[in-house]
């Protein structure tokens, strides 16, 4: 279990006018891991995510990913180290086929300066049709391959989970964090989330969950860590936490308080 | 006649190349920008200012070179430019969708009435004027319009072969895929302000040179030939033609330019009431956008798919498999080959 560290989150805090979203929260993400996020609502997980992907600047503390000081730096620098999270609800691109949403995931950014798509079209075509079997491997493996040439937006629910992931797939990333990827998901598809993320693991990417379904967490991270009142109060295997009263406090309520 | 109908069609031509240019912004990148106007407008003063010479008093207007023509055309995209990145600048940074309209609305409005009342820029209310055949053929008036409808039309089809060629490319799906979900696609890595601001100078440069081409042929421009709302014109051609693609855009200008803002000139007015044929076209223009957004709203030519080349068909199989749960079963091989056997 001595793998290194690949995120690294210390004494991290944000407000947002009086209100205290994330309050001196530290925790680290070993490389190669599963970790399941969890807490209640408003705990401040959502929060933490988008201050690690540069969505929102921290009061203070600093988020270290790769050994990299990523605090002030643009969301889509973050991703160019290598991490890619996800929101709550499915973000497809709406008025791209489905085979695009893939390519712009998967296609390396120099690709697209505007000098070149104007002076080399032809051969940025040509590596597009080369990689395109690739990429149709990619989606029949998620089982977009017969909707492929359709606008993303006609997609269902659980399609648009599963484009999300040949997305993430595609691109490669070394830190993936899924916020909630399994809200509005029926039990079979939920399966093949599960799955999916374990494929991502072995594809080598490291992976935060955020969810909410315990059972689902269970099976599918080999860490968690919970969160409650914007801090971080607990670490660990899911086993050793589920008699943690602190969690169970945090989740039942507490009438202490 | 046929004089008049070069004309309309070099009007056509021209506003062609200036809704290639405002499709970049507002189908491409989704900003719907209302400065585009002022951009062109600018286009055509520089590039007068910049080929007739000095300004003889009581005219007066900045520079006043006697450069060759496509030199001032040149230059005057440049300035557009140059001009369009301050404004992009500021309204790009961090404004979106009507906050970013309302401010390019209050640029274009500045910059009318700057030009319309500071005399010493471009001659204020009164305009500039005096450029004729500015390739120095030495042509008659008929013939001139001939060629310089040919010219236009030239100019027109090698933009529309760069901007299709850019709408197809990387850079292109790039774009749209920025203006589709602008925080997903920085999580993929992309710059979101650079992107939009590229593609917001490049649909600026193409309104600087429908300027420059304008210039010649209208060769005498006031604050009376241009309004900031005359925009909606082209927002009507994009949307009739075809957001996003720009074959339909190009298509569009000549359906509006010819079809609507042309043909409505026949409309009879009173001798009591002249405003009134203007004022039905300006109806009509109003009428057509609301249509065209009810019934077609992608336009006649509606934005390109990228695929995979395979050209997929649709059968009412692969609609059955759009309306099932994906994750109840997974019927592969009983679907119909979509790929009509075509693999790379």
């Amino acid at each position: 279990m001595s793998a290194t560290a690949l995120l690294e989150i210390e004494g991290l805090s944000k407000s947002f006018g009086g209100v205290v979203a994330v309050d001196n929260c530290t925790m680290t993400i070993r490389e190669g891991s599963v970790v399941g996020l969890i807490g209640p609502n408003g705990a401040g997980k959502s929060s933490v995510i988008d201050l690690v992907s540069g969505f929102e600047r921290p009061t203070s503390g600093s988020v270290r990913f790769a050994g990299i000081n990523v605090v002030g730096k643009r969301p889509d620098q973050i991703s160019r180290l290598g991490m890619i999270r996800t929101f709550q609800t499915p973000r497809e691109w709406r008025d791209l086929s489905v085979i695009d949403n893939v390519r712009v995931g998967r296609s390396d950014l120099e690709r697209e300066s505007l000098w070149r798509s104007l002076t080399s079209a032809r051969r940025l075509r040509h590596l597009d049709t080369i990689e395109t079997e690739e990429i149709r491997e990619l989606m029949t493996h998620y089982r977009l391959d017969d909707i492929r040439n359709d606008r993303a937006v006609g997609l269902s629910g659980g399609q648009k989970r599963l484009l999300e992931f040949a997305r993430i797939a595609a691109a490669k990333p070394r830190l993936t964090i899924l916020d909630e990827p399994m809200g509005g998901v029926n039990p079979v598809l939920g399966e093949r989330i599960g799955e999916a993320i374990r494929e991502l693991k072995k594809a080598g990417s490291t992976v935060v969950v955020v969810e909410h379904n315990l059972p689902f967490i269970e099976k599918t991270c080999d860490e968690v860590v919970v969160m409650d009142l914007g801090s971080v109060i607990a670490q660990g295997r899911f086993d050793e936490l589920r008699d943690n009263k602190r969690v169970v406090d945090a989740y039942l309520g507490n009438d202490d308080e | 006649m046929l004089q008049y109908w070069t004309a309309i069609l070099t009007e056509a031509t021209i506003f062609g190349v200036l809704a290639l240019g405002i499709d970049m912004i507002w189908g491409w990148a989704g900003d719907f920008d209302l400065s585009a106007y002022a951009y062109f407008a600018l286009g055509v003063y520089m590039t007068i200012i910049l080929t007739v010479g000095k300004a003889k008093s009581p005219v007066e207007y900045v520079l006043g070179w006697r450069l060759p023509y496509l030199l001032a055309v040149v230059i005057a995209v440049v300035v557009v430019v140059a001009f369009a990145s301050i404004i992009g600048a500021i309204a790009l940074r961090n404004l979106r969708d009507v906050y970013f309209s309302i401010t390019t609305l209050g640029a274009v409005w500045a910059i009318y009435y700057m030009v319309e009342n500071f005399t010493p820029l471009f001659n204020g209310y009164n305009g500039v004027f005096g450029l004729f055949d500015p390739m120095g053929g030495g042509l008659s008036y008929n013939t001139y319009h001939y060629y310089f409808f040919g010219f236009c039309l030239l100019v027109l089809f090698l933009v529309y072969l760069v901007v299709q060629r850019l709408s197809r490319s990387p850079f292109g799906r790039m774009v749209r895929a920025v203006r589709d979900d602008e925080r997903a696609a920085s999580v993929y890595g992309r710059n979101v302000f650079w992107t939009k601001y590229r593609t917001y100078l490049c649909g600026a440069g193409l309104a600087g040179l429908s300027g420059g081409l304008f210039a010649a042929y209208i060769g005498a421009f006031s604050p009376l030939d241009w309004k900031p709302t005359e925009i909606f014109v082209l927002y009507a051609a994009i949307l009739v033609g075809g957001r996003g693609n720009p074959r339909g855009v190009v298509l569009g200008s000549f359906i509006v330019y010819v079809g609507f803002v042309e043909m409505t000139r026949y409309i009879p007015s009173p001798a009591a009431r002249p405003e009134l044929g203007p004022a039905l076209r300006q109806i009509l223009i109003g009428v057509l956008i609301i249509l065209m957004l009810k019934f077609r709203p992608s336009g006649l030519l509606p934005e390109r798919l990228g695929t995979d080349g395979t050209n997929a068909r649709r059968t009412w199989r692969d609609r059955l498999w759009r309306a099932t749960v994906v994750a109840d079963s997974h019927p592969d091989d009983e679907l119909v080959d979509t790929t009509g056997g075509v693999e790379t």
